[in-house]
């Protein structure tokens, strides 16, 4: 007996719409939803933002002029930026010592200590900045210690200086970049190491010449990740900063929520925007050269 | 440069668990010496322990004249060749060949030049560019080759260097490995679990077990001499028959076996009447005939091999597994005797395993 052919679907009474389409225009169909998300909750408020800068205001770059012959607003860009750049090379180089660790411990072990690089970001950021006020204060357990122990006779006062933020970030910070190597690190195999090894390459020269050149990829989405958080930080220069210590994000609430000066507010928003985008693409142009099989 | 081996008394622990048993071994100047064994026999631990990577609890090794035994993994000098091939992905085929000499501290037009000769002579030169993630399992096994050749290590040693290959290639990778170590007259030590690609490739093989070497001897006498019951069943010896000597018989013994069946034995130093010993053979070394003298037996399942017939049999002494010729078919059900061709028989203390 024949066995009746299974059904094309063209046949079919109740066509699917995933029948009747090509598979490829099909796939652009599954991606509308989340397109259109990106597209209005992202795309649109970006555009509006460069709108506002450009169009309510009296020449075209007027805003951007204004904001670059600041003194005051360069002063808060370029602290912004030094501070998320020392923040990235400090997590760096934390980060991957510490991943080191991580992925070359055995398979218990390392589920735990990634469990607690990983605990810090259940919290929120703002409990864990203010845990370093706690830290950091007149009366807190730093100078609390140091007076105690008799080495100073008054105590510090660190917070609301450059290095609390930087301190607080690189602490909220580490566990991305942690994350992000141990999982390249793993990746490499043991056995290159051991191949270096055995040409003779020093440890040293081995992870200069392997292990560094090969994690690159880790390293630079990890600096990316840290350094566009540190750039667009809020809660963290506010109450670790404070007033005295402005960065783009407290700036940029400040222009808007206080002076109510939204042209101000947008152009801060689109220096920030860009900063950021250049960033993302000089580290991934930097990846590629240092790294042409990966990269 | 032609140097020895030596491994003297080397033990070996994972945690609480040994896995290099006092472990001695000689590999003598220009000479290639395989470690066959299942894995968990310890055959990559002896490796690793020479390369340096791991550290022995106790013994000493030593190339030449040097101690090696706390000698660091870099400061070793000996080619090693992965199964993995472990190629620097990172790096090109020559920069790869390179990496060795780099480290040696040679300039770097020198160590191109050398690395590109190397490449030559495993028939690379014109992929010296590529990146490995762009070449053929077999292309990268002779970069791994090159790199480990082009530093003149003492020493080479290899690590299941075949296994990610597909049949036809390791058997010509297998030729070229032993042609650039006899041309070098390089020392080498060769892991492998493969009973054919080790016979065929050296001069001594090593059959390691249970963190032992059961016997380290020439591939021939180990083929045809296996020192004990494991080794016999290594080397394919699939009928292992207890008997004992009951009575001198000519020029040899007769032996009785399970059942009282008795049968007429060549003469070896153990054989001597009343002691036990093993009757070893391998299929083709019993005959499954008509008539003859030998052991009775009825045949209880026919397989075809393609060179002779394959017979499952049925002996007071348990089940036998013998060949028989493509002439004369025999069917499951007949009574035969197995006759013994003692070229592919051997003859076994009782007390071994």
């Amino acid at each position: 007996m024949p066995v009746p052919a299974p059904p094309t679907g063209r046949r079919g009474k109740n066509k699917r719409l995933r029948d009747r389409m090509n598979p490829r225009l099909f796939a652009w169909v599954l991606a509308i939803p989340a397109t259109l998300f990106v597209a209005l909750g992202l795309g649109l408020p970006v555009l509006s933002t460069f709108a506002t800068t450009i169009g309510e205001a009296a020449g075209p770059l007027q805003p951007y002029i204004a904001f670059f012959t600041s003194g005051f607003r360069r002063t808060v860009l370029w602290r912004t930026m030094e501070v998320s750049l020392i923040t990235t090379a400090i997590s760096v180089v934390v980060g991957f010592a510490t991943a080191w660790v991580v992925a070359r411990a055995p398979g218990r072990i390392k589920s735990l200590l990634i469990i607690a690089a990983v605990f810090p970001l259940l919290t929120s950021v703002v409990v864990r900045s203010f845990a370093w006020m706690v830290i950091l204060g007149k009366n807190g357990i730093v100078n609390t210690a140091l007076l105690g122990l008799g080495f100073i006779g008054e105590p510090l006062s660190m917070l609301y200086t450059e290095g609390a933020v930087i301190v607080a970030m690189v602490y909220l910070f580490v566990p991305l970049m942690i994350l992000t190597l141990v999982g390249v690190l793993e990746g490499i195999p043991r056995d290159l190491t051991d191949a270096a090894t055995s040409l003779g390459a020093t440890p040293a020269a081995a992870f200069r010449q392997v292990v560094l050149p090969m994690a690159v990829p880790g390293l630079i989405v990890g600096a990316v990740l840290v350094f566009t958080g540190s750039f667009t930080s809020y809660a963290t220069p506010q109450l670790l900063g404070g007033e005295r210590q402005m960065m783009m994000g407290t700036f940029l609430y400040q222009r808007a929520m206080v002076t109510f000066d939204w042209v101000g507010a947008s152009t801060i928003a689109a220096v920030m925007t860009i900063v950021t985008l250049a960033t993302v693409l000089v580290m991934s142009r930097l990846a590629r050269k240092l790294n042409p099989v990966t990269g | 440069m032609t140097v020895s081996l030596t491994l003297q008394n080397v033990s070996a622990h994972y945690g609480p668990t040994k896995v290099l048993d006092d472990l001695s071994l000689h590999v003598g100047e220009g000479e290639l010496v395989s470690l066959l064994g299942a894995s968990g026999c310890g055959k990559t631990t002896t490796l690793r322990l020479v390369a340096g990577f791991l550290q022995p609890t106790s013994g000493t090794i030593r190339l030449g004249d040097r101690d090696l035994t706390r000698l660091p993994a870099h400061a070793r000098n000996i080619g090693l060749v992965f199964q993995t091939y472990a190629l620097f992905p990172h790096l090109s085929v020559l920069d790869n060949v390179a990496f060795g000499l780099k480290q040696r501290g040679m300039g770097t037009a020198q160590r191109r030049a050398k690395a590109k000769e190397m490449l030559e002579r495993v028939g690379l030169a014109q992929f010296a560019e590529r990146y490995p993630a762009n070449l053929s399992g077999g292309q990268r096994q002779r970069v791994a080759l090159a790199r480990a050749l082009v530093i003149e290590p003492p020493l080479l040693m290899f690590d299941e260097p075949l296994s990610n290959l597909d049949a036809k290639l390791r058997v010509d990778m297998r030729v070229e490995i032993r042609r650039l170590q006899r041309a070098n007259g390089t020392t080498a030590l060769y892991v492998t679990h493969d009973q054919e690609e080790a016979f065929s490739i050296s001069d001594r093989v090593a059959i390691m077990n249970a963190g032992r070497i059961e016997q380290l001897d020439s591939p021939e006498v180990l083929y045809s001499r296996p020192a004990n019951a494991f080794v016999a069943d290594f080397v394919g010896f699939e009928n292992m028959i207890p008997m004992r000597a009951i009575a001198e018989a000519g020029d040899g013994v007769r032996a009785e076996m399970a059942g009282g069946a008795t049968l007429d034995l060549y003469r070896s130093d153990f054989t001597v009447p009343g002691r036990d010993f093993i009757f070893a053979a391998r299929p083709e070394g019993l005959t499954v005939a008509r008539e003859g003298k030998g052991i009775s037996a009825r045949i209880s399942l026919r397989t075809y091999l393609g060179r002779a017939y394959q017979y499952r049999c049925n002996t007071p002494a348990g089940e036998i597994v013998a060949n028989g010729p493509l002439s004369d078919p025999l069917e499951p059900g007949t009574d035969v005797v197995l006759v013994p061709n003692p070229a592919q028989c051997c003859l076994l203390k009782a007390e071994s395993r």
